[in-house]
């Protein structure tokens, strides 16, 4: 945890991790005994599941909801449908979640779909296959007829602190990202890509091909929103504002998966994660989509105790979750362990109008009212004064809150609610 | 799994930088011992008396709230220790203990209590109960009075008082190094310069108070200061406006107090310099001694209404419906 620094006067930075020399290769885990992969459905009713316990199938099989908006999820092992459950997720959000005991990894079953069309590659099998590979590539936005994407921003720089995930990617595996920028090039016919990398990985990700653009390495100006707004918006400016641009963000890890996948034909479920343990080190670990966190654990040598918190995502932005028996997923970045003792507690003051919050805030938003207004409930007269759908949602605030008020669930709560109306 | 743990499951973000407001309790507390040290140091034992019952009794006054409006107990974050010292500082070291009881109470109920609580405030509780009892014993607040009785090695006669009855001149003897060193008679903590000061400086170094406040403040009491005294040499320069009175207590403890001042830049510098003009305005024509105290209130005042001026955030969404 970075503490306040002794000269409070001045603003706070928060730097993100840098990827050097003392991260190993990753630490390859595989899935024990069974893989759980998680449906989101969108929709209001009960969509049911297009599969049912007992069926079997094979590595990279395609598992869909009947909900067609809901993304398909590929089986990244072979094995036998066990368990389908229902469950609820944050906010509210219905997930269905179908367990698959695997089968021996000697006898893993691939499924051959996509080797079969992988030689001609097109947005269309992209879409079909490649949705939910690691990194959650963001092909939906090519659907939006009306907002062209302009630009394809590779992400060489991960959202959160802590996370290096897609820096290793960069660093280690330039090559697969620069194979899948021309892939995506040719599937999507946009051939402005800008690559955004931390400034000392600028000579590395030299030769991918793409418009390099380097970020401060200050918290949080690697949010796809901010990248946008001050990084790719700057050429054309103000004169045809009425034209949305619309900008797909990919990462660089799914970047380089889709060039890893159309290159061999063989999908890739290896999702590359970056883990803080306990004692504060960190390691990289490669897993496959769905492999429950307690196997990484288990890997890592960690124990979890009564009173710990296991948080899937980074420090400022992630959530923590009930059990370890949750799965890896395609954007899981990060997972952190975080012992019971060195949770900051929470205690129950309002706000004291002190200004930390105001002096972080990336977009200015004025939070000391915001909140004031959010704790009330007035969640309308804080979207249409005080500006809260301009929230970025970094966290900021939260973390530097004197009064330690849960800012960002707050305004999470808010939007949710708003949203929902 | 055989026996699951039971994890703790909470909101992002989990990390936290470790402030807290008893963090800056205690340090705002810890450097106003800076200057209410050499003031105790200045008057003997009854100055410790004062102190002593200010901040006991401003911590009694918030548990007894915080029963009567049914909340948790809230002396653990150390912001009604600091309003006791700080009233402290701003007492004669001779006042009776009723009115080191009332005047908390006034801070503690009226000024903080009534609004809310911490935070709730959109006065300074402190400046609140001074003005009170300087409005209605108006006589036990006044320096030369009330220090009386004691011999001191310098001119014993309030600063403020000489200016305002007499005229530049006749503090015209005074150096401003004894001003400095606290060779002057006023409130415990309100007379040794050199302790405020470097207890407002650290304070500010480390983010307690806002530096853009406090130095805005001093900045509008010197130049306006200076603008009379050019005009018209009757009045005192700066170097007297600044180190006499509640001036330098006003600029590092009591002006910034974080509930009733503004947040964002520019309204944080109107608000100080506001602060300041208005002191030097009221020593120099108004009706009172001492500005700091009206002068601030009436900056708390405006506070909302400046505090609207803030940047433009980006990305927002305006619909004129």
């Amino acid at each position: 945890m970075i503490k306040r620094s002794f000269f409070g006067c001045m603003t706070p930075k928060l730097s993100y991790a840098v990827v050097d020399e003392s991260y190993a290769e990753p630490v390859p885990v595989s899935p024990k005994k069974k893989i759980i992969l998680f449906f989101s459905p969108t929709g209001g009713d009960s969509p049911q599941p297009a599969f049912k316990v007992g069926d079997t199938v094979s590595a990279g099989q395609k598992l869909c909801i009947t909900d067609p908006a809901v993304p398909y999820m590929l089986s990244s092992m072979s094995g036998k449908i066990t368990d389908i459950t229902s469950m609820t997720g944050i906010f509210g959000k219905k997930i269905i979640s179908a367990t698959i005991a695997i089968d021996d990894p000697s006898q893993q079953s691939v499924d051959e779909s996509f080797k079969s069309i992988h030689q001609a590659p097109g947005l269309g099998n992209a879409m079909e296959f490649l949705k939910c590979l690691p990194g959650y590539p963001g092909f939906g936005v090519f659907a939006d007829k009306n907002h062209p994407v302009q630009t394809i921003a590779v992400l060489g720089m991960d959202n959160d602190l802590v996370s290096a995930t897609n820096q290793y990617v960069v660093k280690n595996n330039i090559a697969s990202v620069k194979t899948g920028i021309g892939v995506l090039r040719q599937i999507t016919g946009v051939h402005n890509v800008v690559l955004i990398v931390p400034p000392q990985l600028v000579q590395v990700a030299g030769s991918s091909g793409a418009t390099l653009k380097s970020v401060d390495m200050a918290y949080p100006s690697a949010h796809p929103v901010l990248i946008e707004r001050y990084l790719l918006a700057q050429r054309d400016k103000p004169q045809n504002q009425t034209t949305v641009k619309s900008v797909a963000f990919f990462t660089a890890e799914a970047v380089a998966a889709i060039g890893a996948a159309y290159n061999t034909g063989r999908i890739p479920f290896e999702k590359i994660i970056t883990f803080l343990s306990k004692d504060g080190r960190k390691r990289l670990v490669s897993a496959p989509v769905g492999t429950p966190l307690q196997d990484i654990l288990d890997a890592m040598s960690e124990t979890l105790g009564d009173g710990d918190r296991l948080i899937v995502g980074g420090p400022m932005t992630g959530f923590s979750v009930y059990s370890a028996d949750y799965p890896v997923l395609p954007d899981m970045d990060t997972l952190i362990l975080q012992e019971s003792k060195t949770i900051p507690e929470q205690p129950d003051t309002p706000c004291i109008n002190c200004g930390e919050c105001i002096r972080v805030c990336p977009v200015k938003v004025p939070i000391n009212m915001l909140v004031r207004y959010l704790e009330a409930g007035q969640f309308e007269v804080a979207r249409d004064q005080f500006a809260l759908f301009a929230c970025i949602e970094c966290g900021f605030c939260a973390y530097v809150c004197e009064s330690r008020i849960p800012i960002l669930q707050h305004i999470k709560l808010a939007k949710h609610t708003l949203e929902r109306l | 799994m055989s026996a699951t743990p039971k994890l703790t499951v909470s909101y992002a973000p989990f990390w936290h930088n470790g402030s807290r407001i008893s963090k800056k309790s205690c340090n705002i507390f810890m450097a106003s011992l800076l200057a209410v040290v050499p003031g105790v140091y200045q008057y003997g034992v009854p100055a410790l008396g004062v102190v002593a019952l200010s901040v006991g009794s401003a911590m009694m006054w918030e548990i007894i709230m915080n029963i009567l409006t049914r909340r948790p107990i809230s002396i653990g974050d150390g912001n009604a220790a600091v309003i006791g010292m700080i009233f402290a500082m701003l007492l004669p070291a001779t006042a009776p203990w009723w009115i080191v009881v009332i005047g908390t109470c006034i801070a503690i109920v009226i000024g903080k209590h009534i609004y809310g609580g911490i935070g709730g405030n959109p006065f300074n509780p402190v400046m609140l109960a001074i003005a009170i009892l300087m409005l209605s014993w108006g006589k036990i607040l006044d320096f030369n009075a009330a220090l009386a009785s004691y011999a001191f090695n310098f001119n014993a006669v309030y600063p403020l008082t000489l200016m305002k009855s007499f005229g530049a001149s006749a503090v015209g003897g005074i150096s401003l190094k004894d001003l400095l060193m606290g060779r002057q008679i006023g409130g415990i903590g309100a007379t040794c310069g050199i302790g405020l000061i470097a207890g407002g400086i650290y304070l500010m170094l480390r983010g307690y108070i806002r530096w853009e406040i406090a130095l805005s403040f001093l900045a509008g009491v010197g130049v306006t200061a200076l603008c009379f005294n050019k005009v018209n040499p009757v009045y005192a320069g700066p170097g007297i406006h600044l180190l006499t009175g509640y001036t330098l207590v006003g600029a590092f403890y009591l002006i910034t107090e974080d509930s009733s001042s503004p947040v964002n830049f520019i309204p944080m510098m109107i608000y100080g310099a506001g602060a300041g003009i208005l002191t030097v305005l009221i020593r120099n024509i108004g009706a009172h001694v001492d500005g700091v105290v009206f002068a601030i209130l009436i900056a708390n005042l405006i506070n909302p209404l400046v505090d609207k001026i803030r940047p433009k955030t980006i990305g927002e969404v305006i619909t004129h419906a």
